[in-house]
């Protein structure tokens, strides 16, 4: 088949389109970041009872988001979001835990539809 | 189900950068038949008819990307946060997509059955179309002076698609247009509205950079601020040829000016697309604002950019980890990453060791070397002083060779990890694809310096080498501001912009009339983008 240039043109086009919007791995749709979290990254807090603080750097919708709780022995409990003191934070509490190394799972849904999430270890302490 | 959130995770990323480029072309396509073609009288018509049958277009691909793009986000938060669809639809992301696919899905039928004078109903769904874009953007997540961004986005988004989705529209118009006069006359209202676009797109842009890249620190100690930048020099591209077209506009008979108005606006076109996807990789990143630690002092910008001679000695596989991937996992299990946020399917960032360094930066000379010479031998040729520099493109043979076996050492055939590990990893995948496109280009371009192609062929060359640009610069982020991730995309940033320069040079070379004295400057430009690629290779260092 003989092409046209001008079909040439739309074809070359059509393929930098699709190539360059379909081919290229960078648009990881995320941005919700963890500015700081209560207990901190691999820091030591005294137990039994913790309470848990995640501030985020941009609006969060909390009724979609998600905590759990790794505990030494690797079993996950999913822990209730409390309501949020602002609208980048999540809080909730962690209950009755005893001395050993832990990790908070969470993935949250920023407002713009973007899912994060990440992994905050520390361990706790006799009080 | 860790490899179908990984599959769907990378499948939402693609449709929401192939959703930003559709809806400038879909918002620019109604704006265009707005204001361009606002006057409908006889000689109109056919236009109006063309640029209608290439909106619908537009605006069914857009509709069948934010449809796949709703379904898979929503998918990996029913499947990651274990919530039932119920939860799901109640979210943001869901409300606006469905308000961007009904406004779309409206496009498509008001253009498929136009009434006369009707341009003006398109204009409700198109503001639609952009507020759902805009409710799922950075300004609607952030803290602080939400409403100022929201409105700022929202006219960056609206003069972008005016300018850059309005263009093909634009050659549609010329194509069809029953005098040169005519085909001037659109040229020269389409230059107007352009000129406004540009200067709102500037100054909301501005607004935006200050909010979220917030100083100049950040411009070059961040992801985020070098990819702003390389924005702001592909929008300097844009603005010369812009430029350059203007004054063709305004300064010569219209008879002799529309074979190059077409060919600016093709190049015009292909920088545009670039500048929207690396507006779409934007998204992925947190602003430089919200990243205050890890940034890379300037110092040590400057010590890692300082020209240095290459080595050439790879270490051996042996000290290679052995499987890259269960250190990853392990380095995320022992909680030794170096970056707290990531997104499902991603493993998290683990930095690489000295071995694994060593042997990108051999990878990185070699290719250098081979590049050089191609720049070398391609300015030779052009000159008409060797007549054997024009097999210059038979070097891109080695170069593939050499990208297939040593880009991912740890894959099929030199590591342990089978063949089809490469479809699972998209960044694997992206190399491979690479060694491909670069087999393509030496074979297509070889024949065309020989004279064995036809003249069609001629453009392959050229594409290819726009599009390695425009992948380059959406190549893979981190979340976090890992100083090593910032310096290595401060490495590849030249490469891609000088990509995107030779290709477009070449192109417009290539298509330009023969009475455009624009031709013989362009035909010395692109071998020297490509020679200073490979003098970039040769300096490109990760330790």
């Amino acid at each position: 088949m003989n092409m046209s240039p001008g079909h040439w043109v739309r074809v070359v086009f059509l393929f930098l389109a699709v190539a360059v919007s379909l081919l290229s791995p960078a648009f990881s749709v995320a941005h919700a970041v963890l500015l700081e979290s209560s207990p901190a990254l691999k820091s030591s807090v005294s137990g039994p009872d913790v309470p848990l603080k995640l501030r985020f750097n941009v609006r969060i919708d909390a009724a979609r988001s998600r905590l759990t709780l790794v505990d030494p022995e690797g079993t996950l409990q999913t822990l209730k979001i409390q309501g949020q003191d602002g609208p980048d934070t999540l809080s909730s509490a962690a209950k009755g835990l005893r001395p050993g190394t832990y990790r908070l799972r969470w993935q949250v849904l920023a407002s713009d539809g973007h899912i994060t999430r990440g992994e905050i270890p520390f361990t706790v302490v006799k009080s | 189900m860790a490899r179908l959130l990984q599959i769907f995770g990378f499948l939402s990323v693609l449709l929401r950068g192939a959703s930003l480029t559709f809806q400038s072309l879909t918002v620019g396509g109604v704006v265009f038949l707005c204001i361009i073609l606002r006057k409908s009288s006889e000689s109109f018509a056919e236009i109006n008819a063309s640029c209608l049958s290439w909106l619908r277009r537009f605006a069914m691909v857009l509709a069948a990307m934010q449809i796949s793009y709703l379904v898979a986000n929503s998918l990996i938060l029913m499947e990651s946060a274990q919530i039932s669809l119920a939860e799901v639809s109640g979210a943001n992301f869901v409300l606006a997509g469905a308000l961007g696919i009904a406004a779309s899905l409206t496009i498509v039928v008001l253009s498929t059955h136009p009434r006369a004078g009707s341009a003006g109903e398109l204009l409700l769904p198109a503001a639609v179309i952009l507020a759902s874009s805009v409710l799922t953007s950075h300004a609607m997540a952030r803290l602080e002076y939400r409403l100022l961004l929201v409105f700022a986005t929202a006219l960056h988004q609206l003069a972008t698609a005016a300018w850059l989705g309005g263009l093909p529209f634009l050659l549609v118009a010329i194509r069809r247009a029953s005098s040169p006069e005519l085909a001037r006359k659109l040229s020269a209202r389409f230059s107007r509205l352009a000129v406004v676009s540009v200067a709102i797109l500037a100054s909301a842009g501005v607004i935006l950079s200050f909010s979220y890249v917030g100083s100049l620190k950040a411009i070059y100690g961040t992801s985020y601020g070098a990819m702003v930048s390389t924005k702001a020099i592909l929008f300097g591209l844009l603005l010369f040829l812009g430029a350059l077209n203007f004054q063709l506009v305004r300064q010569r008979e219209a008879s002799s000016i529309l074979a190059s108005l077409k060919r600016f606006g093709e190049a015009e076109i292909g920088i545009g697309i670039t500048v929207i996807l690396v507006a779409a990789s934007l998204t992925s990143l947190p602003p430089a604002v919200d990243l205050l630690q890890d940034r890379v002092p300037a110092s040590e910008v400057f010590a890692r950019m300082t020209p240095r001679l290459p080595g050439f000695s790879s270490p051996a596989m042996k000290d290679l980890p052995e499987d890259i991937y269960a250190a990853q996992k392990m380095a995320f299990e022992v909680g030794s990453l170096s970056t707290e946020s990531f997104v499902p399917g991603q493993s998290g960032t683990r930095l690489n060791t000295p071995a694994e360094k060593a042997w990108s930066e051999y990878n990185h000379h070699w290719a250098g070397i081979i590049v050089l010479s191609v720049g070398l031998l391609a300015l030779l040729a052009q000159a008409g002083k060797i007549s054997w520099a024009r097999n210059w493109p038979l070097l891109f043979l080695g170069l593939s060779v050499f990208l297939f076996l040593r880009s991912d050492p740890e894959v099929w055939p030199l590591g342990p990890n089978g063949f089809w590990v490469t479809f699972a990893d998209p960044e694997v995948l992206v190399h491979r694809i690479f060694a491909g496109l670069v087999i393509a280009l030496a074979v297509f371009e070889w024949r065309v310096q020989t004279g064995r192609a036809s003249s069609n062929v001629r453009l392959v060359f050229p594409m290819l080498v726009a599009v390695s640009g425009a992948l380059l610069l959406t190549h893979s982020h981190s979340l976090g501001n890992i100083k090593e991730e910032v310096l290595a995309e401060l490495s590849h940033i030249p490469l891609a912009v000088l990509a995107v320069m030779a290709g477009w040079s070449r192109w417009l070379e290539l298509r330009l009339p023969a009475e455009n004295h624009t031709r013989a400057w362009l035909a010395r430009l692109w071998p020297v983008c490509i020679t200073l690629i490979g003098v970039f290779l040769l300096n490109y260092r990760e330790m």
